[in-house]
């Protein structure tokens, strides 16, 4: 019972991540902000729900030991959880990389400065180290 | 200029061509369709023989991977070949040897816009460092157990094949054509027909027919010959997934490089 309501929880609050990284996608004004939205709200909500799912598998398990194949279900499903967690914020990285390597500057507003400009241009590059 | 025309002349002609053949297809579903309502003469329907007769045949519970490897094995030999066709015409018309081309010269820099040191490349290079191991025993798996569950050899194969593709994209097409050269994996494509076809070919040596599974169960030492069915079907699967492995590779360095294997994306 109380996994249940446990995994119903971290569903939701999956779920409610979900929409905002929609909207931040939605309403966003330039590339960069966009990524933040979809890079850490995909990342995380997936997370929280499958990590739910494995959380509402335990109420599988009634005898334990003759049902321990549900522990293999179980740990398939932190196996995902694993991999996103690896993979997810790595493609966010190397996305945002691409998109400022491909010439996309990230909305200022006046007054402010673009700091990534001075951390990020590199003088050019004649002969690049083997 | 001549050649796009030429080229265009030709898919227009097979595309014209194939869609006359579509016609020529039963209805999806169409219950008087041979597939479904068996053919003329009385025999059995082929669906019915399949859902009925597969495990008792062959012990094998997918049995779409029954069919596909086993009772249609002829066709999916040459369906590999079609996929080592395609790669063979990706050389042919994209593969440039120059001489003057120096291995060893500095790969051209994309943007002068790169982030400042190797973080970046840190970051990702690791990650996928990680990933492709885990990628390819997940590959492994696909390929080993696809008589079992879905998936097979040419799941498992495109699955290796992108592994070495997520290790070349993220790091450097050299680096990963050190591991894996051009040579290896031409010869890897060949490798993986000569294994379905040799597989087919040894029940010939004691008189029975092409693919013919059932006669292997002195060379694998099985009881039946369901079993032995069983361990070629896993045979066959792995000529497959080395075939597409080695095709997808080398379809990517092709394309990525315009044929030069140099630089790349």
């Amino acid at each position: 019972m109380i996994v249940t309501i446990l995994s119903i929880l971290l569903i939701v609050t999956g779920l409610v991540f979900f929409l905002g990284a929609a909207v931040g996608l939605m309403r966003f004004p330039d590339f960069y902000c966009r990524m933040h939205a979809a890079g850490k709200g995909d990342t995380l909500s997936s997370l929280l729900v499958v990590s739910g799912f494995a959380l509402y598998q335990l109420n599988d398990i009634r005898d334990f030991p003759s049902d321990w194949p549900v522990l293999l279900v179980i740990l398939k499903l932190l196996a995902v959880v694993t991999f996103i967690y690896l993979t997810s914020p790595t493609s966010t990285s190397a996305l945002a990389d691409a998109g400022w390597e491909d010439g996309i500057d990230p909305v200022i507003e006046p007054g402010h400065e673009n700091h990534l400009e001075d951390d990020c241009r590199k003088p050019p590059v004649s002969s690049p180290q083997p | 200029m001549k050649a796009k025309i030429f080229a265009s002349i030709a898919v227009v002609i097979t595309g014209a061509i194939l869609l006359y053949a579509v016609i020529d297809f039963p209805d999806f579903g169409d219950p008087g369709s041979p597939p479904n309502a068996g053919v003329p003469g009385g025999a059995p329907a082929a669906s019915r023989y399949y859902i009925q007769n597969t495990y008792r045949d062959s012990k094998v519970p997918n049995l779409v991977t029954a069919v596909l490897a086993d009772y249609r094995g002829y066709d999916t030999m040459f369906e590999t070949v079609v996929i080592l066709t395609a790669g063979i015409s990706i050389f042919a018309i994209l593969r440039v040897v120059r001489r003057d081309d120096d291995p060893s010269a500095p790969e051209p820099v994309a943007s002068d816009r790169t982030i400042d040191g190797d973080h970046h490349r840190i970051i990702v290079g690791i990650t996928c460092r990680i990933a492709a191991p885990l990628i390819q025993i997940f590959a492994l798996y696909v390929v080993a157990h696809g008589h079992y569950s879905p998936g097979g050899g040419f799941q498992g194969g495109v699955m290796l094949g992108a592994s070495f593709i997520l290790l070349a994209l993220s790091g450097s097409l050299r680096e990963t054509l050190a591991r894996f050269s051009e040579r290896d994996y031409t010869r890897l494509a060949f490798v993986g027909i000569l294994i379905y076809a040799g597989l087919g070919l040894l029940p010939m040596w004691v008189g029975r027919n092409f693919l013919d599974y059932g006669a292997l169960s002195g060379l694998f030492m099985t009881k039946g010959e369901e079993m032995a069915r069983s361990h070629s079907m896993l045979g066959v699967e792995i000529g497959v997934a080395i075939t597409v492995m080695s095709i997808m590779f080398a379809m990517f360095a092709n394309l990525s490089t315009r044929g030069r294997l140099q630089g790349g994306l």
